[in-house]
C-alpha cells in the first residue's frame, strides 16, 4: 500500500477522499451481512443467558449456563476433541493441501486428472461421504480387509465404535475431503507467484527446499492468512461429517463442540445451554483469528 | 499515531457495533406470543400436510391417500425425520403453519400442547367422530394434561424377537417359551457357531434401549417402568440394577460388532443366517430382501417374573394439527379422513409395512400372517407401553443411549455407569 | 502474491538485487517420479467414490442380503431409475442449480465490491470492518436456525427459494470478502496510479483493472462457493418447507428411508448430484491453476 497520510492531522478529509460509489460498495454487503448474520447471532448469544426449551418462554439465568458448562464432562470431552481436531484436521489438511498444490502446479492432462481426483471428494455431499467412510471402516469392510491381507490382522478393530480410535478415524475422513479445498486455495496463490525469482535462485544454486521456503512461501503470505482463517473456522465448525459417521458417539467420545451444541439444542431441547456452547465456539475462533490476523495486518501495513 | 492506539480504537468501535446489535437482538423475541395470532376460520382452501415419511412404499401409500381426498387440495411435504424434528417447533410457531403434521404420541406432543401450539381435536373423539371407537389406551395416549385430545393415532407396530423360520429349522431349534429356555437356546446356537443375538448401536444407539425396556417390563413390570421414565425412581435403584444384571448375562450372546452396525445393517447377518435373533420393531421386515420377508416370524420376550403383568411395546404413530394454521376446519376434516377405517386399510395394504391399524373397524383378515400374529400378541397382553423416548423424552433417551452403550462396552463398570446415568437423568428432569 | 513482492530478506543476494522480470519461461520435461507417486495416491483417494459407484449399480436385495461392503453380485440400474423418477431428483437438481448460480454470482459480486473498497481505499476502521465481516463466519450455523427462520418469515419470504439465496449470500459474504481482500491488497499500485492518471474513476478501475486481475482468486472462490452452496443442507431445511422447492441435498436425504434405506438409490442420487459441481470444478480449473511450471520443481 502506498503511504497514507497520518490520521492525526487529516482525519476529517478521510471520508471525503473515499468516493461515494466506494462507500456504497462497502455498505451494501456489510448491511446484508449484519442483517442476516449478526442479528440472528446476537439473538443466539442473548439466549446463552437464558434457559429455553424452544417452545415456551425463555427464562433468564445469568451466567449459570457457563458455570454448568465448566462442570460438564461431555463439554470438556468435546473441547478436548476440538483441540485435537484443530491441530490434527487443521494441520494435516494444510500440510497436505500445500504439498499437493506445489506438486501439482504444472500443466499436463495427467496432472489435471490428479488435481481433479484430489478435489473430487469435495463435490460429493457430506452425508454421502459419511456413508462411504462408514462402510470403509465397517468391521468386515475394506480397511480391516486390507490390514488382514497385509498380515496386520492384529490392527483390525471396530474403527467407529472403539473410543480410542474413533475420533482419528473420522478425522482421516474429514482430512480426505478437506485437502482438495486447501489445495485449490494454494493453487490460486501459487498462480500469482513469480516463477522467474525461483529460477534465478535455482541458477544461484539454491536447492528445491530452500527455493520453496525462501522464495515461494513469502509470496504466499496472503494465502497463508486465508488458509489459516479457513482452517480455524472449519475446524471449529465441523459438524456434518462427524454427525453422519458417529453422531458424537460411541457414548459421547467423538463429540465436538458443534455436535454437542446441536444435540443440546435439538435433541435435549436446551437452547440456552446450546447457545452458551456457541458463545464458547465463537470466542475460541475470535481468539485465534484476531490475534493472528491483527499481528499479520500490523506487520504488513 | 502509534498502531497500538488505532487498534484499540478499532476494537472499541467493533465493540459498540456488537453492543448495538445485541440491543436489536432483544427485538427478535423469544416469547411464544410473537408472530401471527391463531389462524381461525376457513380463509383458504389450501391444506398442507407436513410429514416425516421417507420410506418409499409408505410414502407412496400416503400420497395415494392424499390424492384421493375428496375434501380439497392437499399439499404433502415429506422431510427427513431428523430435520423434521429439528424444524417441528418452527413449523408450529410460524404464523402460517402446515395444517396437519405427522409425528407420534408422547412427551413431544404433550409439551407442544401445553404451549397451546396444537389444535384441540376432541371433536373427533366423541359422538360419531372418526376416533370415537378407538380403545381407551389410545385415547389416554392422545390426550394432553387437561384431558383434551390433541393427537390422532393412525397406525402402530409392535416389538418382538424376530427370527427366520427356515434358519431355526436348519439349526434344529424352536422358539423358547421361558426365560431359561431362551438362555439354553442362546447357548445351543453359540455352540453351533451362530451368533444368537444381533443389534445395531452405531448411529442408532437407541436400539440398546429395546432390551432395557423389555427386561425392565419383564422384571419390574410396566407400572415401575413408566414411573422410572417419569423420574419417580432412580436409575441406580436395586430394581434397575437387577435389570442390568440380567442384561449383563446377555452380553456374551450379542454380535461383537453390534456397536458398528446401524439398526438396518444389523439385519444383514440374520438374512445371511449368521445371526439368529433380533429384538426390534416390526419395521424390520423392510430391512430384509424381498424373498425372505415371508420367512420372518417372532416370539415375545419370555416371561422372567411371573408376578408382574405381561407387557409389550407398541409405538404409535399418527398426526396432530397446528393451532396457528389458516384452515383449522380443513385440518380437522383431513384428520378425520386419515383416521377413518377405509383410509387405514388402504394405507396398510399399500405401504407393505408391518403396521397395525388403530381403528377397530378395519378388516384385518387380509393382512399377512405376521401382522395377524402381531395383532393377536397385542390383544392378549395386559399392558402396552410405547418406547423409551416416546414414554419419557428425547432428552432422557440421550442419557440412556450414553449409559447403555457404555455399559455394553464396559459391563464391569455397571455401578459407576448407573450413577452417572442417574446424575444425567436428574439434570434432564430438573430442566 | 504479486509479481513484484520482494523476496525474503535471507534469499541469495543475486536474487535480491536482480530486477524482477515479468516474463515466465516454460520448463522442460517432467520427471516420471511425479506419476509414480501420484497414481497410487489418486487411486486410493478415489476408492471411496468408486465404492459409491459399486453400491449404486447393485440391487436392493443384493445389499440387504450381502451387506454394503460386499463386492457387487448384481448389476441393476434400478437405483438410478428410482432416484430420477421417485426421488424428484431432477426437479431438486434444478432448484439447486438455480439457487447456486444466483447465490454465487450475487455473493461474489457483493464481496468483490466490499473487498475492493476495503483493500484499496482509506476507509476508517477498515481492519475492524474486515475482521467483523469475517467474524460472521465464525459461528456454526446450527445455532442460528431458529432466529433465521423467524426472520425469513417475518419479512415475508419464508419458504421461498429467494430466501435461500439471500441467506446463502448473507452467510458467504464475510468469508469471500476476506479472501478477495487478501488477493486484492497485493495487486501492484503502479497499475492503479496509471489508471488514475488516465482519469478513470473508482468504478472504471474496478471493472477494467481489479476484476480481470482478480480472475484467479474469483475463479477459485467461484468453484469453492459453488461446492458449498450446492452441497448445503442446513439452510435449505431451515428456510424451506415445501418439498417441491427442496434442493438436491434435501431430496437425497429423503431418499434415505426413515427405517430402511435403499442404499443403491441413495448412492445413485448422490452420484447424480455430484455431477454439476464436478463439471464446474473442471471448467474453472484452468482459471486458477498456473499454466506453466511455477513452484518447487524436481
Amino acid at each position: 500500500m502506498s503511504a497514507q497520510p497520518s490520521t492525526a492531522t487529516r482525519r476529517p478529509s478521510r471520508f471525503a477522499r473515499v468516493p461515494l460509489l466506494v462507500w456504497v460498495f462497502l455498505l451494501v454487503p456489510l448491511v446484508v451481512e449484519l442483517f442476516w448474520v449478526f442479528w440472528p447471532a446476537a439473538n443466539s448469544f442473548s439466549l446463552a443467558l437464558t434457559r429455553w426449551d424452544g417452545i415456551g418462554l425463555a427464562e433468564p439465568v445469568g451466567l449459570q449456563n457457563f458455570r454448568d458448562l465448566a462442570a460438564d464432562p461431555i463439554f470438556l470431552t468435546a473441547l478436548q476433541n476440538n483441540v485435537i481436531w484443530v491441530l490434527g484436521f487443521g494441520g494435516l489438511s494444510v500440510v497436505g493441501g500445500l504439498a499437493l498444490a506445489v506438486t501439482l502446479n504444472k500443466p499436463g492432462p495427467m496432472v489435471s486428472l490428479y488435481r481433479s481426483a484430489i478435489y473430487l471428494p469435495m463435490v460429493v455431499s457430506l452425508a454421502v461421504s459419511g456413508l462411504f467412510w462408514r462402510v470403509m471402516y465397517a468391521p468386515d469392510g475394506p480397511i480391516n480387509g486390507t490390514l488382514g491381507l497385509l498380515g496386520l490382522g492384529q490392527l483390525e478393530r471396530q474403527w467407529l465404535a472403539d473410543p480410542a480410535v474413533a475420533l482419528w478415524a473420522v478425522l482421516i475422513a474429514a482430512v480426505w475431503r478437506q485437502v482438495g479445498y486447501i489445495m485449490v486455495l494454494y493453487l490460486a496463490g501459487l498462480k500469482g507467484t513469480d516463477g522467474s525469482l525461483e529460477e534465478a535462485a535455482a541458477v544461484d544454486g539454491a536447492n528445491a527446499w530452500q527455493r520453496f521456503w525462501r522464495i515461494v512461501m513469502p509470496q504466499l503470505r496472503g494465502v497463508n492468512m486465508v488458509v489459516f482463517a479457513v482452517t480455524v473456522i472449519d475446524s471449529l465448525r465441523t459438524f456434518d461429517i462427524v454427525w453422519a459417521m458417529t453422531r458424537g458417539g460411541p457414548y459421547n467420545e467423538t463429540q465436538l463442540l458443534s455436535t454437542y451444541m446441536f444435540q443440546q439444542a435439538f435433541t435435549t431441547g436446551n437452547l440456552g445451554y446450546a447457545s452458551a456452547i456457541a458463545v464458547v465456539i465463537f470466542a475460541l475462533a475470535i481468539g485465534f483469528i484476531i490475534t493472528y490476523l491483527a499481528r499479520q495486518a500490523r506487520t504488513e501495513d | 499515531m502509534s498502531k497500538g492506539t488505532i487498534t484499540r480504537r478499532e476494537l472499541l468501535a467493533g465493540g459498540m457495533t456488537l453492543g448495538a446489535a445485541s440491543l436489536l437482538a432483544a427485538c427478535v423475541g423469544t416469547t411464544s406470543g410473537g408472530t401471527g395470532g391463531g389462524g381461525g376460520g376457513t380463509s383458504s382452501g389450501l391444506i398442507t400436510l407436513q410429514n416425516s415419511i421417507q420410506d418409499a412404499d409408505p410414502k407412496a401409500a400416503l400420497e395415494a391417500l392424499v390424492k384421493a381426498y375428496p375434501g380439497g387440495d392437499v399439499t404433502m411435504n415429506s422431510v427427513a425425520t431428523e430435520q423434521f424434528r429439528a424444524q417441528l417447533t418452527n413449523y408450529l410457531r410460524s404464523g402460517d403453519s402446515p395444517e396437519v403434521l405427522s409425528w407420534y404420541a408422547g412427551s413431544v406432543a404433550r409439551s407442544y400442547a401445553e404451549e397451546g401450539l396444537l389444535l384441540d381435536v376432541s371433536s373427533l373423539w366423541e359422538g360419531d367422530g372418526a376416533c370415537a371407537g378407538y380403545s381407551d389406551a389410545l385415547r389416554s395416549l392422545s390426550s394432553d394434561a387437561s384431558g383434551q385430545q390433541i393427537f390422532v393415532p393412525t397406525s402402530y407396530y409392535w416389538w418382538s424377537v424376530f427370527y427366520k423360520k427356515s434358519a431355526f429349522e436348519k439349526w434344529g431349534v424352536e422358539p423358547p417359551t421361558s426365560w431359561d429356555e431362551f438362555h439354553a437356546l442362546c447357548e445351543n446356537l453359540s455352540g453351533q457357531g451362530i451368533v444368537p443375538l444381533t443389534n445395531g448401536l452405531s448411529s442408532t444407539p437407541w436400539m440398546a434401549s429395546g432390551w432395557f425396556d423389555y427386561l425392565d417390563l419383564r422384571i419390574n413390570g410396566a407400572q415401575y417402568h413408566r414411573e422410572l421414565l417419569a423420574g419417580e425412581h432412580a436409575f441406580n435403584d436395586p430394581e434397575v440394577v437387577a435389570v442390568m444384571e440380567e442384561y449383563k448375562r446377555l452380553i456374551p450372546y450379542f454380535d461383537k460388532n453390534a456397536a458398528s452396525y446401524t439398526a438396518q445393517e444389523a439385519a444383514t447377518p440374520v438374512a445371511q443366517d449368521k445371526s439368529a435373533m433380533y429384538l426390534v420393531g416390526a419395521f424390520v421386515s423392510g430391512y430384509f430382501p424381498e424373498d425372505q420377508r415371508d420367512d420372518l416370524d417372532f416370539f415375545s420376550v419370555p416371561v422372567i417374573n411371573d408376578s408382574v403383568p405381561t407387557a409389550e411395546e407398541a409405538p404409535t404413530d399418527g398426526f396432530f394439527a397446528a393451532a396457528r394454521s389458516d384452515n383449522q376446519q380443513g385440518a380437522l376434516d383431513l384428520l378425520s379422513y386419515l383416521a377413518s377405517a377405509e383410509s387405514q386399510q388402504q394405507y396398510i395394504e399399500q405401504s407393505k409395512s408391518s403396521n397395525l391399524p388403530t381403528s377397530p373397524d378395519v378388516d384385518t383378515t387380509s393382512f399377512s400372517p405376521l401382522v395377524q400374529k402381531g395383532i393377536e400378541l397385542l390383544n392378549s397382553t395386559e399392558e402396552i407401553t410405547q418406547f423409551f423416548n416416546r414414554d419419557s423424552s428425547d432428552a432422557l433417551q440421550a442419557t440412556a443411549d450414553t449409559a447403555l452403550t457404555k455399559f455394553l462396552a464396559q459391563p464391569d463398570s455397571m455401578k459407576s455407569i448407573l450413577d452417572e446415568w442417574q446424575t444425567a437423568a436428574e439434570g434432564v428432569f430438573a430442566s | 502474491m504479486s509479481a513484484l513482492a520482494p523476496p525474503a530478506a535471507d534469499a541469495p543476494a543475486a536474487v535480491r538485487d536482480r530486477p524482477a522480470p515479468r516474463l515466465r519461461r516454460p520448463r522442460p520435461a517432467r520427471s516420471p517420479w511425479l506419476h509414480v507417486a501420484m497414481v497410487p495416491v489418486t487411486l486410493l483417494w478415489l476408492s471411496p467414490i468408486v465404492f459409491v459407484l459399486f453400491v449404486a449399480v447393485r440391487s436392493y436385495d443384493d445389499i440387504a442380503g450381502r451387506g454394503l461392503g460386499a463386492l457387487p453380485a448384481s448389476f441393476s440400474l434400478d437405483g438410478f431409475a428410482t432416484a430420477l423418477t421417485q426421488g424428484g431428483v431432477l426437479r431438486s437438481l434444478g432448484n439447486s442449480v438455480l439457487v447456486t448460480v444466483c447465490a454465487v454470482v450475487a455473493s461474489l459480486a457483493l464481496s468483490s465490491f466490499a473487498a475492493y473498497a476495503l483493500s484499496r481505499f482509506d476507509i476508517p476502521f477498515r481492519r475492524t470492518i474486515l475482521l467483523t465481516m469475517l467474524a460472521g463466519n465464525l459461528l456454526p450455523p446450527q445455532i442460528l436456525l431458529v432466529p433465521v427462520s423467524s426472520i425469513t418469515e417475518a419479512i415475508g419470504i419464508g419458504d421461498t427459494l429467494t430466501a435461500l439465496v439471500v441467506v446463502q449470500v448473507g452467510f458467504g459474504i464475510g468469508f469471500y470478502t476476506f479472501v478477495l481482500h487478501g488477493f486484492m491488497r497485493s495487486l501492484p499500485d503502479e497499475v492503479f496510479e496509471a489508471a488514475r492518471l488516465d482519469g478513470a474513476g473508482p468504478g472504471g478501475i474496478f471493472w477494467r483493472i481489479v476484476l480481470p486481475l482478480s480472475r484467479p482468486s474469483l475463479a477459485a472462490l467461484a468453484a469453492l462457493a459453488t461446492t458449498w452452496i450446492f452441497n448445503d443442507l442446513i439452510w435449505a431445511m431451515t428456510v424451506l418447507r415445501t418439498e417441491a422447492k427442496f434442493p438436491i441435498t434435501a431430496a437425497l436425504l429423503n431418499l434415505q428411508g426413515g427405517f430402511a434405506s435403499a442404499w443403491n438409490v441413495v448412492a445413485a442420487g448422490a452420484l447424480i448430484a455430484a455431477v454439476p459441481t464436478a463439471i464446474v470444478f473442471f471448467l474453472f480449473q484452468k482459471q486458477f491453476v498456473s499454466g506453466l511450471l511455477v513452484g518447487a520443481n524436481k
